[in-house]
């Protein structure tokens, strides 16, 4: 299984394709997003149960592949990933506890030091640009700021926190969803594949297979995206002299999963850290900035092309458009899902318009309907 | 060591698996491996179990009953051949991207048991042994066939 695989999602005769399946795979991604907002509670679990599986597989398979059977593979691998991730958190939980009992404090903290980052640059472009001075830019800018961010974070800022810490409960779903997925997921193809018709039998199983090889491709593609994104912003924070560089590094190459602006949240966030920890040394910030945009353009132009790449087949216009969707229909989770939503959609609209479009798939199928009637009907005809 | 985990009872599925030529030379422990990537279809006497010229992505194999083998819409003048409880069809679907060169029909009520390209594929990377003993009974069955057709040919007046 490879990142190529889907790639013959997009050439099969079994894939209808046409401004219908694009119209049809807007619309019900569309919906999918709507409906998955109701149960986010769920969803942002799943989502990463999905990640852990895909993860966790090659280590399934490995084992299987050395005789062990998968049901006791999938015990194994999920078994030893918690033990894992138990024994990783137990040593940092005082540590996140304090850090949790002074999240506000902390975050307070470095706006303050973001705050001392503007204005400072506010004075220097004072001192540079004349006609800035004569418009007293920097204290109109430092009223506008006060007024729109002071009351915002401060009426926000408690209700987010609050936000993130009635989350984490729902995520401890995340391994046992995982451990069941990496179990019973063959058994749950089968199971599909038994509700479908004779005569539509062959293209249902080979969607269930682009299916599964789209999002194989996509998740795989994000995790390796995740670790050479964190390597380097942490070799380069190490560089440039930031504490605690792989922390920072790990959480921004996880906000990039957001696309966009999930990028743009990240910098600024080393950017506060630079700012409040570096007061006196403005070059920190600038070699921070300098460094997401270097990482940036590495990501674009390098590690998508090796990891994700085209896993989806889509064209760049409607995947805009697509994130826009997203965006507005269900927020950042929106974001977050719906490309790999919209991929798999599409391979299912894809299949049903090639079955729509076969009036010989849909004869054999009424024709076992009507060998199937003769058959429980023939004693009632003597 | 790992031998632990294997064993458990041969169940009577198991043991129809078993006695198809296709998996006659697995291991209990590989037929089950086998048996969790097949699925099971059931076709009535007459329906269509594939056209010719279809793309084929599964192979299947007779578990009970009888198939015909036929040109296309010509179930009674153009038979081609039968194919027995036990015998593989449609095999080629897991060699090449060639269309089916025939039309399968249930020429009794039928149980087939079907296994996809991509699940084959996939045995290839996870157990190249299996793989590699079904591609060899594959190849037999092949070999057997053309013997035949040669005989066949062969036998046929000028």
């Amino acid at each position: 299984m490879n990142a190529q695989g889907p790639a013959s999602a997009g050439t099969s005769r079994y894939l209808s394709t046409g401004p219908l399946v694009w119209v049809a795979t807007l619309v019900c991604t569309t919906l999918l997003l709507a409906m998955l907002k109701q149960a986010l509670w769920l969803v942002v679990p799943f989502l990463l149960a999905i990640i852990l599986y895909y993860a966790l597989f090659p280590a399934v398979r490995r084992l299987t592949l050395a005789g062990v059977e998968r049901e006791i593979a999938a015990a194994i691998v999920a078994g030893t990933f918690f033990v894992a991730a138990v024994a990783a958190l137990v040593p940092t939980l005082p540590w996140i506890a304090a850090q949790a009992m002074s999240s506000e404090e902390a975050v307070y903290r470095y706006l303050a030091g973001g705050r001392v980052l503007v204005d400072r640059t506010l004075i220097t472009l004072e001192s540079q640009f004349g006609f800035l001075k004569r418009m007293d830019f920097h204290a109109e800018m430092g009223r506008k700021i006060d007024e729109v961010a002071g009351s915002y974070v401060q009426d926000h800022l408690t209700e987010a926190l609050l936000g993130v810490a009635a989350w984490l409960p729902s995520l401890l779903l995340a391994p046992f969803l995982a451990f069941f997925f990496l179990r019973d997921g063959r058994r749950f193809l089968k199971f599909l594949g038994a509700a479908v018709p004779n005569a539509y039998f062959e293209r249902t199983l080979y969607m269930i297979e682009q299916v599964d090889a789209t999002a194989r491709a996509y998740f795989q593609g994000l995790l390796k995206l995740t670790v050479l994104d964190a390597v380097c912003l942490a070799l380069g924070l190490t560089a440039i002299g930031m504490p605690a560089p792989f922390a920072l590094g790990l959480m921004a190459a996880v906000l990039a999963w957001v696309p966009f602006i999930g990028s743009v949240i990240a910098c600024v966030i080393v950017v506060l850290v630079a700012a409040t920890d570096f007061p006196a040394d403005p070059w920190v910030v600038y070699a921070a900035i300098g460094l997401f945009l270097v990482v940036r353009l590495l990501d674009d132009f390098v590690f998508m092309p090796l990891t994700v790449g085209r896993s989806l087949h889509m064209h760049p216009l409607p995947t805009v458009l697509l994130i826009f969707v997203g965006g507005a229909v269900a927020g950042i989770p929106g974001l977050i899902l719906v490309l790999p939503l919209a991929g798999v959609v599409m391979v299912v609209a894809g299949t049903i318009g090639g079955i729509v479009n076969n009036p010989r798939l849909r004869a054999r199928h009424r024709f076992a309907g009507t060998l199937q009637a003769r058959r429980v009907t023939a004693d009632l005809h003597s | 060591m790992l031998g632990f985990f294997h064993g458990g009872k041969e169940t009577p599925r198991l043991g129809t698996l078993r006695q198809l030529s296709l998996f006659a030379t697995l291991s209990r422990p590989e037929l089950r491996v086998v048996d969790g990537l097949l699925h099971e279809r059931r076709f009535l006497k007459g329906e269509v179990i594939f056209d010719e010229g279809e793309e084929g992505q599964v192979l299947h194999i007779v578990i009970t009953g009888r198939v015909l083998i036929c040109r296309q819409g010509e179930p009674e003048t153009g038979r081609i051949t039968d194919i027995e409880a036990g015998v593989v069809f449609g095999e080629l679907a897991l060699l090449d991207d060639a269309p089916r060169a025939a039309q399968a029909r249930a020429a009794e009520d039928c149980v087939l048991a079907s296994l996809s390209r991509a699940d084959f594929e996939s045995l290839l990377d996870t157990h190249a042994v299996i793989a590699s003993k079904i591609a060899l009974q594959l190849a037999r069955q092949l070999g057997r066939q053309l013997r035949e057709r040669t005989q066949a040919a062969e036998r046929k007046p000028l």
